[in-house]
């Protein structure tokens, strides 16, 4: 039982960890010019991005895309400064990857439009909005230089403070897609397009696909993308199969040894009904079907203890106290994966385990002579 | 008459070398149908080896066990079990019977693996319980009963197949010499009722004193075989 647990813990957790950071930016797959994901430069920008569109608008597999400028800037906020990284994003698409809009920790969500006096929107992150002490209603100076090496700089206006002081985004501000594009004088290009998966799993095999559609392009399964943290998280996954492996191991030595003394304690029983004329197939048949059964009531009872715990732990999930960094990735709610592998995998291991562990103390039953086992005690 | 139990130069030894002791040497009798026949001798006479190697729950050394002019030797492990089950009826010293079970069930198990059904085994039990005295007991467990009444079930287990033959290993010793000789009555009952050939080992001497014939054995070796038709 501890073993479904810890598989579900495990299996849960991890994938909880790359959907938190997938779902917070970088989405399954991401599209760039040349080597941007390496060595992002401005100018390394996506010449048509209508052409990428229409491939990702067109694909099935495809559920939700937006396409991202970059820059960073340095910005103002009455009398202070900061450094700032620019995110142009488009407001209506960047929601179907990424979950911006539950971000939002204060104000609204933006739009493309200019207010009445002609100020551009800006959502920024809650890091500088601390620093700069600036508040939703608030102007912001950003100050950047352009593609063509003019000197960009404009007023935009908060309308949304975006995460927390640990977010990635925390020194963020995210300008509408257009307003971005014009502000660094790259005209309708982009640095990015971030898309998701129809089923997370398959995502490599999504973007090799996608690569093979767009030659000139370079595309990217987040797992690249984040090389360092998935390289951390898969060491971490075998390591704790190991520890499950060896748990498992145990068990079964555990098992073993609790069947075969149990068995051993009742030989005289076993001669008894060989004296009065069981057969030695029967006696095999007895022992299986009566290890089976236990293995069976005990997994049946395991699990009614354990499920409740298992579905509150993928519903719920613990909030910790403290949140654990993983690899870049916050990581604040412990949860569980609650699927047909987590549980009955290690139920059926379990059963069978059982059923191949009464057969040697069945077998040596069956073949002892009643005279021996008469003796026994 | 006829003859369901013979030996024939029966050896059984324990042990290696120096340490080698000769258990039975030679052992060659027959015993008929319907008698009542005890094994009498001292404590390490070879009694309940004898009786192990008739009933086939041990092998000889050499010489062979025939029941019923069957050569026991010459079979499989499922057809010695099966002839245990339908013609053989165990009874031990120390009981045995199976704790988890009542004395109900523990009549009935052997019912159960000859595939007899339901209605006839339920029926069965009764009588049995009757036949032994203890009606209205089969509900309880093995330890809530006494020793007498716990040697009753397992005559009453034995006799439940309806065999031919009943071995019995010092039934008697384990419990005190009024339930003894009122158990062994009851045996001796039964024998003359359903002409069961009953072979017990005993030696107490009240004991012995009810059975038609003797078989003497000391160290391994028959010495004496009594038949006294009283
Ligand atoms: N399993 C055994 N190992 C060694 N010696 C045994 C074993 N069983 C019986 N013996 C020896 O065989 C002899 C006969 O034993 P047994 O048939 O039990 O005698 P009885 O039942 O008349 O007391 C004894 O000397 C006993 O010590
Ligand atoms: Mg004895």
């Amino acid at each position: 039982m501890l073993f479904v647990f810890s598989m579900s813990l495990l299996e849960g957790s991890w994938s909880n960890v790359v959907d938190i950071f997938t779902l917070d930016h970088t989405g399954h797959i991401q599209v760039h010019k040349d080597d941007y994901a390496k060595r992002p430069k401005i100018h390394k920008t996506i010449e048509n991005p209508a052409v990428v569109e229409t491939t990702l608008k067109n694909h099935e597999d495809v559920t939700g895309w937006a396409p991202r400028v970059y820059s960073s800037a340095l910005a103002y906020g009455g009398n202070k400064t900061s450094i700032a990284r620019i995110f142009g994003i488009d407001p209506e698409l960047e929601p179907t990857v990424t979950r911006i809009l539950q971000k939002v920790s204060a104000g609204q969500y933006f739009s493309a439009q200019p207010n009445a006096d002609g100020y551009f929107p800006a959502m920024i992150g809650r890091g500088l909005a601390n620093s700069l002490r600036l508040d939703v209603g608030d102007e912001i100076v950003l100050i950047s230089s352009g593609a063509d090496g003019s000197i960009a700089n404009d007023i935009f206006i908060i309308t949304a403070i975006i995460g927390n002081t640990t977010s990635f985004d925390r020194l963020g501000v995210f300008l509408p897609l257009t307003v971005a594009q014009e502000f660094l004088s790259i005209g309708g290009e982009v640095h990015e397009f971030a898309l998701l998966a129809r089923n997370k799993h398959d995502n490599e095999q999504l973007a090799v696909e996608l690569q093979s559609l767009m030659p000139s392009l370079n595309v990217s399964p987040w797992q690249q993308i984040e090389a360092t943290f998935y390289r951390t998280m898969q060491s971490d996954k075998q390591g704790n199969y190991f520890t499950m492996a060896l748990i498992v191991f145990i068990v079964f030595i555990g098992v073993l040894n609790t069947v075969l003394m149990s068995v051993l304690e009742r030989t005289k029983e076993f001669g008894v009904l060989k004296s009065i004329g069981c057969r030695p197939s029967e006696l095999v048949k007895l022992i299986f079907i009566e290890t089976v059964m236990l293995a069976s009531i005990s997994i049946s009872v395991g699990l009614a203890l354990i499920l409740p715990v298992i579905v509150w732990f993928t519903e719920v999930g613990i909030k910790l106290d403290i949140s654990v960094d993983m690899g870049g990735v916050v990581f604040d709610t412990m949860k569980g994966d609650l699927s047909a592998y987590v549980v009955f995998m290690p139920m059926g291991f379990m059963l069978l385990t059982a059923a191949l562990i009464s057969l040697p103390p069945g077998l040596r039953a069956a073949r002892i002579l009643p005279r021996v086992a008469l003796g026994s005690h | 008459m006829k003859t369901v139990i013979e030996t024939k130069n029966l050896v059984r030894k324990f042990g290696e070398a120096q340490t080698q002791v000769t258990a039975l040497s030679n052992v060659s009798t027959h015993i008929e149908e319907g008698e009542f026949t005890a094994i009498i001798g001292p404590s390490g006479s070879g009694k309940t080896t004898l009786l192990q190697l008739i009933g086939g729950l041990d092998e000889p050394d050499s010489g062979d066990v025939f029941l019923s002019g069957t050569n026991i030797a010459n079979m499989s492990g499922r057809q010695l079990s099966d002839f245990r089950r339908d013609h053989i009826g165990f009874i031990f010293q120390s009981y045995n019977l199976i704790p988890v079970l009542s004395a109900q069930e523990n009549i009935e198990y052997i019912m159960l693996l000859q595939g007899i059904d339901e209605k006839d085994r339920k029926t069965r039990v009764q009588e049995m319980l009757a036949l032994v005295g203890l009606e209205g007991l089969g509900d309880r467990r093995p330890a809530q009963l006494s020793g007498g009444q716990q040697q009753r079930v397992a005559v009453a287990r034995a006799m439940a197949s309806k065999p031919d033959i009943i071995l019995a290993d010092e039934p008697t010793a384990n419990l005190d010499s009024t339930t003894g000789i009122a158990l062994l009555d009851m045996m001796r009952d039964l024998n003359a009722q359903m002409n069961m050939t009953f072979v017990f080992s005993t030696h107490d001497q009240k004991i012995m004193d009810r059975a038609d014939r003797l078989i003497h054995l000391e160290d391994g070796i028959v010495h004496l075989d009594e038949i006294r038709n009283s």
